[in-house]
């Protein structure tokens, strides 16, 4: 097994709320290797996007990081040509300070759900672009600033850049401006990119054409990519890895195969049969029984218990640790905590 | 851009005709005309007048000939000559008067105008980024203080604490040896230490207003998509706060920056009746009063055209700083 680029440990993420705590992540274990896709899929309110933001410190007020470490092993890249040794704790960084601030954007980069809204309509295209490359790469002139915006739009295959270069974002289509997101992602090379949805809100054309973009990208750019998505089509096409969230926790973990052929978890199990089928006999579609509860009040136990249809009567006072099935194969349920060896907490 | 602003200008010229036909019938509209004005005057102290001669003073003031007339004989002095008719009141050019009490309207409205953007807009981002804390609690009670009490009141409190702790009431724009005084480097630094006190007290109102509308408008724009991006980029914070969602709140008081001039210009007139203040304000009531009617409408000409002015630059600056604006 590869060592991670980055490693979740026991991360908890509250937001203090006038009514209440909102235990929006609750204890995640996962790891993100370099060079690789790892999609986390979930119902919304899983807590999959805050997770995201709190990898460049970024979540919104009033979350706060209460617990758990997020080791960034700076320079692991596939293949490892270069590496210093030395883990950067992202979660114990101060959210203002010059260190979260020097990886923000150059170590890791982050795309969003809205291409709509994420770039500013004040500014051109170019000044958004250029902006990220002159604040990591100290000593660049405007001009070769230029050059590289000019470049790296080009490599997000945007037609004549050096005209699209000084447009406003809101003049062009929603496809145009996700992939000026992921040029202006991609211009200081990060070795991780978080994608928070980035298709969701485009059109299936569009959509297809930004996943192969990126995958192609990733091959170019030797980095690993975070996507966050709830459409296990999407998933289907690009991970290599998938953790599957509800309630704040990774309910299960595995290679992309394994998840869609031998789902372990029932929650994950519900998840696949609820995919709509194209078959000649009309059948109902198989739903998950039930709504997510309200976050302010988590089920105890399993969070998963209310809705399983396989729930012991021991799931819902005992919480469930990970069990590794086999290599790369982790999940959290009462069910296999027996067959399973237990992973030691770190 | 410049097709933009100079369509602008045009709308400008057409508003200010308009206006021009407007504040010359506003005139004429109450009964009676400068004449009767001065022969109940005359009849008050018992020197009747005959009819003949109440009409021989309507030619000689011009007063007999049909509106549309007398309008055109206005603008074209105004337009020619620069001149704005005769004040039958201090029998002497309307321009007169106008010209010298407007510089100081105009410099009161300029005090307060730079005094209220200077202090409300970063009162108002600092109550927002620190929404919730104690200094934002106090500004958003002395915005509310600001909005509700009255200028006048304000004035008068203001005129009565400084008249108790100080001995001195602190009325007029001079010291006692300048009110005459020729204009002079000491004139204007003694009109600067005077200026204040009624440029803050003009400028409350909208001073607190504005806190308000800058911070609820930020307040808006700190959670917004775009400055998450800008925050991933790794841009600090201040950086980021003053580049992407202050130039974003900044907008709707952009545009109406420029009615903040009119609505000191007229709210002016009080505050200086009650302070005492050698402003257009006062001089343009007692105008209205009497009927003197060249330099009521050359007042409410000027102030009409700082109001379009300002509304000209409202929509310049906004053009310069929205790129929506400028290619739509």
């Amino acid at each position: 097994m590869t060592d991670p680029l980055v490693e979740i440990k026991d991360l908890r993420i509250h937001f203090f709320t006038d009514e209440g705590v909102v235990r929006a992540v609750e204890g995640i274990d996962l790891n993100i290797k370099p060079g690789k896709t790892l999609c986390v899929v979930g119902e919304s309110g899983s807590g999959k996007s805050v997770m995201a933001l709190s990898l460049l410190q970024i979540i919104h007020k009033p979350g706060q990081i209460v617990d758990g470490q997020i080791l960034y092993h700076r320079g692991r890249v596939a293949g490892g040509q270069f590496s210093q040794n030395g883990a950067v704790d992202i979660a114990s960084l101060n959210r203002k300070g010059r260190d979260i601030r020097s990886i923000r954007g150059a170590e890791i980069a982050m795309i969003f759900q809205e291409p709509m809204t994420s770039l500013s309509p004040m500014y051109t295209v170019g000044n958004q672009v250029m902006e990220t490359i002159r604040l990591h790469e100290k000593g660049i002139s405007k001009k070769e600033a230029r050059e590289r915006a000019i470049d790296i739009l080009r490599r997000v295959r945007i037609p004549k850049p050096e005209r699209l270069i000084d447009e406003y974002p809101f003049r062009l289509s929603g496809g145009m401006r996700q992939r000026v997101m992921i040029a202006m992602a991609l211009s200081c090379t990060p070795s991780l990119l978080i994608a928070d949805e980035p298709t969701t809100a485009l059109d299936v054309t569009t959509q297809a054409q930004i996943l192969d973009l990126m995958l192609e990208l990733q091959q170019e750019f030797n980095m690993a990519i975070m996507f966050i998505t709830h459409d296990l089509g999407v998933v289907a096409e690009i991970a290599d890895d998938v953790a599957v969230m509800y309630l704040g926790n990774v309910v299960e973990y595995s290679d992309v195969d394994t998840i869609f052929n031998a789902p372990e978890h029932p929650y994950t199990q519900a998840l696949l049969r609820s995919i709509p089928k194209i078959s000649a006999t009309r059948q109902p579609l198989d739903m998950i029984e039930g709504m997510v509860p309200s976050p302010f009040r988590r089920p105890g136990g399993c969070p998963f218990h209310p809705r399983c249809t396989q729930a012991l009567a021991s799931c819902s006072t005992v919480v469930p640790s990970l069990t590794t099935l086999h290599e790369n194969h982790i999940v959290r349920c009462l069910l296999h905590e027996e067959t399973g060896e237990e992973v030691p907490r770190g | 851009m410049w097709q933009y602003i100079f369509r602008r200008f045009g709308y400008m010229l057409f508003t200010l005709f308009v206006i021009s036909i407007i504040s010359f019938v506003v005139i004429q509209l109450p009964p009676g005309d400068y004449v009767d004005t001065l022969v109940n005057q005359m009849a008050s102290e018992s020197s009747g007048v005959s009819a003949e001669v109440e009409e021989q003073m309507r030619a000689l003031y011009g007063l007999d000939q049909p509106v549309y007339v007398q309008y055109f004989k206005w603008v074209r002095n105004i337009v020619t000559r620069g001149e704005f008719g005769y004040s039958f009141v201090y029998r002497t050019d309307a321009r007169e008067i106008i010209m010298d009490r407007l510089p100081m309207s105009f410099a009161l409205a300029l005090g307060a105008f730079l005094i209220v953007q200077l202090t409300s807009i970063p009162i108002g981002i600092y109550s927002a980024i620190k929404q919730y804390s104690i200094a934002d609690y106090g500004f958003t009670f002395l915005g509310f203080v600001g909005r509700a009490i009255p200028n006048f009141l304000l004035a008068l409190v203001l005129l009565y604490l400084s008249f108790r702790y100080f001995g001195r009431a602190m009325v007029g724009l001079f010291s006692e040896e300048f009110v005459d005084a020729p204009w002079s480097i000491a004139r204007v630094m003694d009109l600067m230490r005077h200026l204040w006190i009624p440029a803050i007290i003009i400028g409350l109102d909208r001073g607190a207003g504005q806190i308000r509308t800058m911070r609820a408008n930020l307040l808006d724009e700190l959670n917004k998509p775009y400055v998450d991006t800008a925050r991933a980029k790794g841009l600090s914070e201040r950086r980021l706060l003053w580049k992407y969602p202050v130039r974003h709140a900044a907008n709707p008081i952009i545009s109406t920056i420029g009615w903040a001039l009119p609505e000191f210009i007229s709210g002016e007139a009080i505050v200086s009746i009650v302070l005492n203040l050698p402003t257009g304000g006062p001089i343009f009531l007692a105008a209205l009063f009497a009927q003197d009617m060249f330099v009521a409408a050359g007042f409410i000409l000027m102030f009409s055209v700082l109001t379009v002015i300002g509304t000209f630059i409202s929509d310049v600056l906004l053009v310069w700083l929205d790129p929506r604006v400028r290619l739509q």
